[in-house]
């Protein structure tokens, strides 16, 4: 199936959560501080074993950044 | 100089932006030359390829630390409730706090806070538990309605974000500050000069947010310091009681046993 990170097409397998997600996602693993929505809603750390994934979901992946 | 923000004191009035800064060092520097005990920060998409966001957050932890103050986390880019209560969840997960500096723009051109999603978002998120710090315009009535949902910090706009035209409606400023007393009444935006700060501390507000002003000044640090004793002046100000401006003029010398030259 196809999701998106950010926006960017991902191909992924059936059965697929948001941590295993989250692992092609990441290219390093101490990326630690980040935030996750799925379809405009939150997700907390909590539930990423527990949600499953399907075609044409996007996930939004946030950091801190500056701001005013 | 103590400020209210939902039952937590703070010994300083002024809270301060983290974004614009030629360097994180500098931006350092300058926050606690400010004295600022609020920084404010965002989120936005993370780039795998990029470590930058890990190396702010850990710039911005260090700032806290040192000052002991508290991050005050945004919804800049919201343009509905929907996705302004989304980002706050994502937030308070990632930051660990309640406050929130909410934003929900309603215009591109000048990013003017959309008031009817502010107060949507506004109402469920403090059903949520957040402590709400609703930027807004300098209306009176959207400023009464948030007050009157919950919210104990208020923040007008002085004028739009990034400007630096300072208070460009002094008379509604004024007059929020006279129909709300009991509210925290932080200007917000729009701060260019340290005068216009210490102009907003002279009506009697409670405090003042900035950032375009510190970090785009060519000094940020000195910059700071000033907006810091500028907070300072115009509270004491307030707090001495100004004079009442007068329509004609009063002779300041005394005028009895005046010189010869008006003696008939």
């Amino acid at each position: 199936m196809n999701i998106f990170i950010n926006g960017k097409a991902l191909a992924l397998g059936d059965k697929v959560n948001i941590t295993v997600a989250l692992t092609h996602h990441f290219t390093q693993p101490q990326q630690s501080t980040f935030a996750v929505a799925l379809n405009g809603n939150f997700v907390g750390k909590a539930d990423y074993d527990t949600v499953m994934l399907k075609q044409g979901d996007s996930l939004d992946v946030l950091q801190p950044i500056q701001g005013g | 100089m103590s400020l209210n923000i939902y039952g937590q004191t703070l010994d300083n009035r002024l809270l301060i932006g983290s974004a614009l800064y030629p360097s994180p060092q500098v931006m350092k520097q300058a926050i606690v030359a400010s004295g600022s005990k609020v920084v404010t920060l965002s989120l936005k998409r993370q780039n795998p390829n990029e470590q930058s966001g890990q190396q702010i957050w850990q710039y911005l932890q260090d700032i806290i630390t040192t000052t002991r103050g508290y991050l005050l986390p945004n919804t800049a880019g919201c343009k509905t409730a929907k996705e302004a209560i989304t980002l706050a969840h994502m937030s308070r997960e990632l930051f660990q706090t309640d406050w929130l500096k909410l934003e929900v723009i309603g215009d591109d051109y000048n990013l003017q806070p959309d008031p009817v999603e502010l107060l949507i978002a506004t109402e469920h998120l403090l059903k949520e538990g957040f402590k709400i710090l609703p930027y807004c315009t300098d209306d009176l009535v959207v400023c009464q309605r948030l007050y009157d949902l919950g919210c104990e910090v208020v923040m007008p706009w002085a004028s739009p974000i990034g400007t630096g035209k300072g208070l460009m409606n002094p008379y509604n400023l004024e007059t929020i500050r006279a129909r709300l007393p009991d509210a925290t009444l932080i200007l917000d935006a729009g701060i260019g000069k340290p005068s216009d700060a210490c102009l907003a501390m002279e009506m009697g507000y409670d405090g003042v947010l900035l950032n375009s002003a510190v970090a785009l000044a060519d000094n940020p640090v000195l910059m700071a310091k000033a907006f810091a004793q500028a907070l300072h002046a115009g509270e004491q100000g307030y707090l001495a009681g100004v004079m009442q401006e007068r329509q004609t003029a009063h002779p300041s010398t005394p005028t009895l046993d005046t010189p010869f030259w008006h003696q008939t």
